[in-house]
């Protein structure tokens, strides 16, 4: 099996040291490094080096993945002492013969490189990330141009592979923190046209936890794998809850098309 | 039992491996606490003056030479420069958290390098450099001459 599983890979270049973090929740252990030889073949990224060591090296190394090629952002990790997503991360690029692996911080661990992400998760729901409507059902499209769109588009990408929030220095010393991912969706979706729901993120966005306490460090920009900037989404979220305690923010109504019976069903 | 892996406050002064922005953080902080500290020393010396001439001399000399002849001196630049880069970084800060100076939502692309982190927000800190340069050399001239420039 493993001659077929090897079959079509290029030669060896070089070997290069994996510093793995390995904590075991089962063992009642303290947390400690363990350092694993892997040939690296042209193109082999810092996970293909994980599942290496978990194929040929110790079958127990634990770490999340899904889509391998930085969609899903499940893999994010700190390499060489940088918030990455291992799938994207060539090790040869990285140029070190010392690779040093450790899960992303302010998260709990679940097991070695897997964090729970659920804060992540629990963060991004608490400032409705989704668009609220007085009406229950909409009777009519809302027509939105290509122009209000690009208000907030680069926020949609977001992946929500949480590593801004590892890589916050805010987030590293306030448990409560809203962080910047869950801040610029707060953004994205209030500078929507189709949104009306401001005043109710207003109570999370602008609290003590909330936005007010960024410092603008620019590390979650810095380590965002997908471009989003999260640092400029939290600082023009800033500044509309500032101009608003001046003149109240009206959100932009959406201009609707023509009614239809039913634009929930397929018709 | 998972363990909470908090990077904790000691992750402040670690600005490796990210950008500019990051660096004038750790260096803010840094500075914030030193001017913290300054200002409780500084009460505290200043204090000294409701003992009487005699102390308050007597104090002034110490401070002066407290390791060797014309230390005082240094420490004072020293005290200049962390104030001149606190306070012309939080005038920096004040202008771009306020979202002013900053780009419009943009469309990321490859090798998505944050715009948030330059432009503008660029210019201000090579204004800060300038604007720190020229206002700690006239200050420490000052404080070791005595003469305004």
């Amino acid at each position: 099996m493993q001659e077929i599983a090897l079959k079509g890979f290029g030669e060896v270049l070089k070997t290069v040291t994996f510093r793995v973090r390995r904590y075991d929740p089962e063992k009642r252990e303290l947390a400690k490094y363990m350092e694993y030889k892997v040939p690296v073949q042209m193109g082999m990224t810092v996970l293909d080096g994980i599942l290496y060591i978990k194929e040929h090296l110790d079958h127990s190394v634990s770490a999340r993945y899904s889509c391998r090629m930085g969609i899903c952002g499940s893999c994010g990790m700190i390499i060489n002492g940088k918030e990455q997503l291992a799938c994207q991360t060539q090790i040869l690029e990285l140029n070190k013969d010392l690779i040093k692996v450790d899960p992303m911080g302010n998260y709990p661990i679940v097991k070695d490189l897997v964090p729970d992400l659920s804060k992540l998760f629990r963060n991004h729901g608490s400032v409705k990330p989704y668009i609220i409507r007085e009406e229950e059902e909409p009777k009519s499209e809302f027509i939105q141009t290509p122009e209000q769109r690009e208000e907030y588009a680069m926020f949609t990408d977001c992946i929500l592979c949480g590593m801004c929030l590892s890589a916050c220095p805010t987030n590293a010393t306030d448990e409560l923190y809203l962080g910047p991912q869950s801040l610029a969706q707060g953004y994205r979706y209030i500078t929507d046209n189709r949104d009306m729901g401001f005043n109710e993120r207003l109570n999370v966005l602008d609290s003590k936890h909330g936005v007010w306490r960024c410092h603008f460090s620019g590390a979650c920009s810095e380590v965002c794998p997908k471009g989003v900037d999260p640092a400029l989404g939290v600082q023009l979220l800033r500044q509309l809850l500032t101009s608003n305690s001046f003149v109240k923010y009206k959100q932009k109504e959406a201009t609707k098309g023509p009614e239809r019976k039913s634009v929930s069903g397929v018709s | 039992m998972t363990i909470e892996n908090k990077k904790g406050w000691i992750s402040w002064f670690n600005p490796f491996r990210y950008g500019t922005d990051r660096w004038m953080y750790s260096l803010h902080r840094l500075t914030g606490i030193i001017l913290g500290f300054y200002l409780i020393a500084h009460v505290w010396e200043t204090s000294h003056i409701l003992d009487g001439p005699i102390t308050w001399n007597s104090l002034m000399v110490f401070l002066d030479y407290p390791f060797g002849p014309h230390f005082g001196p240094f420490i004072l630049s020293g005290v200049l420069l962390v104030a001149v880069y606190h306070a012309l970084n939080g005038i920096r800060l004040t202008i771009v958290e306020n979202g002013l100076m900053l780009p419009k939502p943009y469309r990321p692309e490859f090798p998505y390098r944050p715009k948030s982190l330059k432009g503008l927000n660029n210019v201000l800190k090579i204004l800060l450099g300038v604007l720190m340069i020229i206002i700690s050399a006239i200050g420490i001239y000052f404080i070791f001459t005595g003469v305004i420039l």
